[in-house]
């Protein structure tokens, strides 16, 4: 293979790096210093780390190798465990999320504990982010490493936790996303409870009145899906629900939902519409993004999965007038109507989650010098769908709202909320991905209703990488969309007939291009939906500095999150359009079956251990608990904390804060943490 | 006009990037909201700011420092407010006055203003109609020159800059 | 509520804005605010930023280290010291290694700056700190008749970050507020965003006039009495420079220029003699017949 073991100085000082004195009945510990290809070494002087640990207490032998995690990488090390008796192993290479798995098998096979390795990353923390400073960095790397061998000397083998698998899943969101990793589960046998929020499945997507590129009607696409998820026998729809709690970890969590009351009785009601015919108060239509009006007993679209009514007791006379109107209760044959549910808990034990949370349109009123929500012709892409749309305002015909006549000139603005500096919101400085797409299709749509209409597309760059979209601009090139490549600052109303001004500038001819149109649309990214911070809080997942959730790994683990057992699928991870929702959906649900399908789970021991000598039940464990992981109980001996296992996340913030040093972090020992400190501490 | 490699300075962008006011010039993606906005362009497109960081980039340094149009500049912050990527380009205006300054292009109307202010510590000396016409409406006198302000243009080297012979920015044509 | 502050009158005011300075420190007199005079502020910066940055900065930092020495913040009549002023005091506050070099440079003055100076426009003084609701209460005369289209200028309100955003620059609103709360009708118009084109006069005299005929053309299509103003750089091009632009351009319009104090002084009761109304450029003279 000639890769690695050219590399492994065992010719260099310290007799090849063996180190035989000073090592009497303390650790025996080997280290291994990555190059990592020229990832670490181009930048740390690796054999300066290696050097500069191998005579440190314990230490047995200190190598480097060029990959610490190939095939001859793993073998030295396996080999040295045997030939020089270690006990304790180091890894200065990369971060412990990409490797500490393997070296942990390796140490297994090896008849090691696992948990008695350590690894220092001087990859992502030294190479990686002082590329420019070699010196630095490799007394970064030094100090790393060094603290790493503190730690490891006091290290202790522990036993892995084997716990149960509840063969179930709950999926949170019933968008696309969510629905499609439901049927996946579903029909790989895995009973599945699928939660929304709002009255309906459905999602974003129903509110779409066509799909790029393909221009499928959306719900045509989707209402089979929402049917199939109505239909499928191993699958729970839980709507108009929301997540109130999960403890437990992968294969036995237990979760608490609330169902807000529909006022309705799901089982009786047969949608027919009676009720909404009689019903006397009118509210904002949502789903029609406030431009139509429905009724207070309502159902939110004609496809809407579950087929039920809801009342809105917020437009509801029954609510604002103190009991009284109840015509729905009278009208319905059925005797649906239900004034008396209220709020219900419902508790899930499921073995393992999929977040399908979606995402929130950009409040595009936000930026002002678009005039959104002054000017009544502007509107947002999201607005347009349900304009143009059958089920829409206006029935299908794509009218502007300000006296609902046809536009015949119309702009779309890019970018509005995306690549912006300005958005406080991480989200927004980059590209939403899709709305290039959405306006090329947009823009199509309406040459397709009025081939006369005069159609301009302001953008900054096109960006139309996927299958079949190529095509798809080209031929909205093609039917006369004129695409201008430049950014307008601000759109300019005139008061007397809501005519919108358009000044850009066409980078591409050098002229200033002073247009005036009946309606602009504004195409808007895509931010985090709310509530997504508390619900992440509540998994214990880790969100991206954009407020989505964070992936496993952005490359080969993009369904899962950092938490085990709890999975992503759609735009809770990141802005993207249906299909790579779907196949990331797939990839979830694959990802989850695969945990479920194990009788048992081997977990690492990392909750902590209470004294119950020291103890002396004071509570401020108990207070500080954000997990509710740990509860002060009445014993034999008085008052003594006791760790919940099921809820303890590992988190540490007990054992930080008990006075009485009565509770230990297991592999976090203080004395671990403080040996690490002072090894990172000493000058060097 | 045609441009060779060889009449791009490379480094220009850079230099312009540690000019203060300068630091975000690179983020430019070119969109134009900063000329699509911009009351002068409006007006006489010889001043388009896109066009000039676009120059920046690509490093024609002279064509920059010595052109009268970045002197065009009305400083109304239109652009800055709104740019996506934040490249602050009224200050980025800013920087490169200040460069072409340095590099020995100064428009005489800010280098009369610079003198005036130099020698009186305000914009206008103050006569004594002015004092008289101060004084009718019962306002205070104002207290002549406020020399500490020659002493400022001495201590950041402002006063030896302005000492030096210095050109008048080539003019451009109206577009 | 004791609002007091150092009025830094900058270059323009005291000499070509009289009636702005007249009128300001006479409602400020009206409305309980205490102006405190420092004689030996210069020039604020401004009009050399263009060639010498770090000469603006040192500028502003004298200026402000002198309220700082009287414990006093700044408010100011023109823009553009208003901006000039407010960049150096937020950058010198919140860098502390700038602060430093400035300090060093400030020593050789026999000076020094803590950064603690906070600088606020007029307008925005009553604006904010006298507030909407005591304006309604100052006002004793009538001024309903009058229709005022009001200039918002650049450096009132942008950079909107120095200014922690009190008004929205693309959709401002606080000038017209106070002309409402003075009891004058605001005129809303196209091109109130605007720039006035003053400061590249000296540049290119024909951009610049082009820029003002802009919008007085606008505003007199509107209808309005007058344009209120709150900077004196503004005024140079929509009132010394009107008759300019009309004969240049043929036009005609005659249209009065107030400053915010002269107009709220009209409401306060005050007589336009007090306000210094009769040095406007344009004579507010049929302005004055509409009030009776």
């Amino acid at each position: 293979m000639g890769v690695a073991h050219g590399e492994v100085k065992a010719e260099a000082p310290h007799m090849g790096g063996i180190n035989e004195a000073g090592c009497g009945r303390g650790p025996r510990i080997g280290v291994y210093v990555c190059h990592c290809g020229l990832n670490i070494a181009a930048t740390v002087d690796v054999a300066r780390v290696r050097d500069a640990v191998a005579g440190l207490p314990g230490v047995v032998v200190a190598r480097d190798n060029k990959y610490t995690c190939s095939e001859v990488g793993q073998k030295t090390i396996a080999d040295d465990i045997k030939n020089l008796n270690l006990d304790r192993v180091v890894i200065a290479s990369c971060s412990p999320r990409l490797h500490e798995r393997t070296f942990r098998e390796l140490m297994a096979r090896s008849g090691l504990n696992p948990f008695l390795l350590e690894m220092a990353n001087i990859r992502e923390q030294c190479s990686w982010v002082h590329g420019h400073d070699r010196e630095a960095a490799t007394r970064k790397a030094v100090a790393l490493t060094r603290a790493a061998i503190a730690r490891a000397a006091l290290l202790e083998p522990l036993e892995r936790n084997v716990g149960s698998v509840t063969k179930s899943a709950m999926v949170i969101g019933g968008g696309v996303a969510g629905i499609s990793a439901a049927l996946y589960l579903a029909n790989m046998g895995v009973k599945t409870y699928l939660v929304e929020r709002e009255p309906s499945i459905g999602g974003h997507m129903a509110m779409l009145d066509k799909t790029f590129p393909t221009l499928d009607c959306s719900l045509c696409i989707l209402s089979p899906k929402m049917v199939e998820v109505r239909e499928n026998s191993n699958i729970e729809l839980l709507s108009y629900t929301e997540v109130r709690k999960v403890e437990g970890q992968v294969g036995s969590f237990k979760v608490e939902l609330l169902r807000k009351p529909r006022y309705i009785d799901e089982a009786k009601c047969v949608a027919c519409g009676l009720c909404a015919e009689k019903c006397p108060s009118k509210a904002p239509d949502e789903f029609n993004r406030g431009y139509s009006e429905r009724k207070a007993i309502y159902i939110p679209f004609p496809q809407a999965i579950p087929a039920s009514y809801v009342i809105d007791p917020n437009y509801c006379r029954y609510f604002t007038r103190g009991g009284k109107c109840r015509v729905c209760e009278k009208i319905c044959e059925r005797g649906a109507v239900d004034f008396s549910q209220r709020e219900e808990i419902v508790t899930l034990d499921v073995g393992a989650i999929v977040i399908a949370t979606g995402f929130e349109p950009y409040d595009a009123s936000r930026k002002t010098q678009y005039g959104y929500g002054r000017f009544p012709n502007v509107i947002t892409s999201l607005d347009f769908e349900r304009i143009i749309c059958a089920d829409g305002p206006t029935h299908g015909k794509l009218k502007r709202p300000s006296d609902w006549e046809i536009p015949r000139r119309i702009a779309f603005i890019q970018c509005v909320g995306s690549r912006d500096e300005h958005e406080t919101d991480g989200a927004g400085k980059y590209c939403s991905r899709v709305c290039c797409m959405i306006t090329a299709k947009q823009a199509f749509m309406v040459k397709e209703k009025y081939p006369d209409a005069e159609v301009y597309v302001y953008h900054t760059d096109m960006r139309t990488a996927g299958k079949g979209f190529e095509e798809f601009y080209q031929r909205g090139r093609s039917e006369g969309i004129v695409f201008v490549r430049g950014k307008p600052g601000e759109i300019v109303e005139n008061p007397e007939d809501h005519s919108l001004r358009v000044v850009a500038e066409d980078a591409d001819s050098g002229c200033i291009l002073d247009l005036t149109f009946d309606m602009v649309v504004l195409a808007i990214g895509l931010r985090p939906p709310g509530g997504l911070v508390e619900l992440a809080q509540k998994l214990n997942v880790s969100r991206s500095a954009d407020g989505f959730l964070l992936e496993g790994h952005p490359k080969l683990r993009p369904a899962e999150t950092s938490i085990e057992g709890i999975y992503l699928a759609g735009c809770a991870q990141f802005p993207k359009d249906i299909p790579d929702s779907v196949a990331q959906a797939g990839c979830a649900a694959a990802a989850a079956a695969g945990v479920l399908a194990s009788d048992r789970i081997e977990m690492d021991p990392l909750n902590p251990v209470v004294d119950e000598e020291l103890c002396i039940g004071c509570r401020l464990c108990e207070k500080l608990c954000p997990y509710g992981g740990i509860k002060v109980e009445k014993t034999d001996k008085g008052f003594k904390a006791r760790v919940i296992e099921l809820a303890c996340k590992g988190c540490g913030v007990c054992g930080a804060a008990c006075s009485a040093r009565a509770i230990k972090m297991r592999h976090y020992s203080d004395e671990q943490i403080y040996a690490q400190t002072a090894a990172l501490l000493e000058v060097g | 006009m045609d441009i060779v490699i060889t009449d791009l300075d490379p480094r220009f962008k850079h230099e312009v990037a540690k000019e203060e006011g300068g630091e975000r010039v690179k983020y430019c993606f070119q969109c134009g909201t900063c000329t699509s906005g911009c009351p002068v362009s409006e007006i006489d497109s010889k001043y388009n700011p896109r066009c000039i960081i676009r120059m920046v980039i690509l490093g024609m340094r002279e064509q920059v420092l010595r052109s009268d149009f970045i002197w065009l500049c009305s400083t109304c912050y239109t652009c800055y407010e709104r740019c996506p990527q934040d490249v602050r380009i009224t200050e980025v205006m800013n920087a490169l006055k200040n460069m072409a300054v340095r590099e020995g292009y100064i428009h005489p109307a800010f280098r009369a203003q610079a003198e005036l202010i130099g020698s009186h510590g305000r914009l206008y000396e103050i006569d004594e109609f002015t004092e008289e016409k101060r004084e009718e409406l019962g306002l205070a006198r104002l207290s002549g020159d406020i020399a500490e302000v020659a002493e400022i243009f001495k201590i950041t080297g402002l006063a030896e800059l302005l000492s030096e012979a210095s050109q008048e920015p080539v003019r451009t044509a109206s577009a | 509520m004791a609002v007091k502050y150092a009025i830094f009158l900058g270059c323009t005011v005291p000499v070509r804005a009289m009636s702005y300075e007249v009128s300001a420190r006479k409602v400020a007199g009206g409305l309980g605010i205490e102006l405190v005079d420092i004689p030996e502020f210069s020039c604020c910066g401004y009009p050399v930023k263009s060639v010498h940055q770090d000469t603006t900065l040192l500028m502003a930092a004298r200026n402000l280290s002198l309220a700082e020495e009287r414990g006093l913040d700044i408010t100011t009549l023109c823009s553009a010291c208003t901006s000039v002023l407010t960049e150096a005091a937020r950058r010198l506050s919140s860098d502390g290694e700038l602060l430093g070099k400035v300090n060093e440079q400030l020593k050789k003055l026999g000076r020094k700056y803590s950064g603690r100076t906070r600088v606020k426009h007029f307008a925005r003084v009553i604006y904010e700190d006298v507030g909407l609701d005591k304006v309604r209460e100052s006002v004793k005369r009538d001024i309903s008749s009058l229709r005022i289209a009001s200039h918002y200028g650049c450096h009132y309100l942008k950079p909107s970050e120095i200014y922690d955003r009190f008004d929205d620059p693309e959709v401002p609103a606080s000038l017209d507020a106070l002309v409402e709360a003075a009891g004058a009708v605001p005129v809303d118009y196209v091109t109130k965003k605007e720039c006035c084109g003053g400061a590249i006069l000296g540049v290119d005299e024909n951009i610049a006039l082009s820029m003002t005929k802009q919008k007085l053309d606008d505003i007199s299509k509107r209808g309005a009495d007058a344009i209120n103003l709150v900077c004196p750089f503004c005024n140079i091009m929509y009132g010394a420079n009107q008759r300019k632009v009309q004969s240049k351009y043929g036009v005609k319009y005659d249209l009065p220029i107030l400053y915010y104090p002269q107009v709220l002084g009209l409401a306060m009761g005050m007589e336009p003699e007090e306000l210094a109304l009769n040095m406007n450029p344009i004579k507010p003279k049929s302005l004055l017949a509409k009030l009776g």
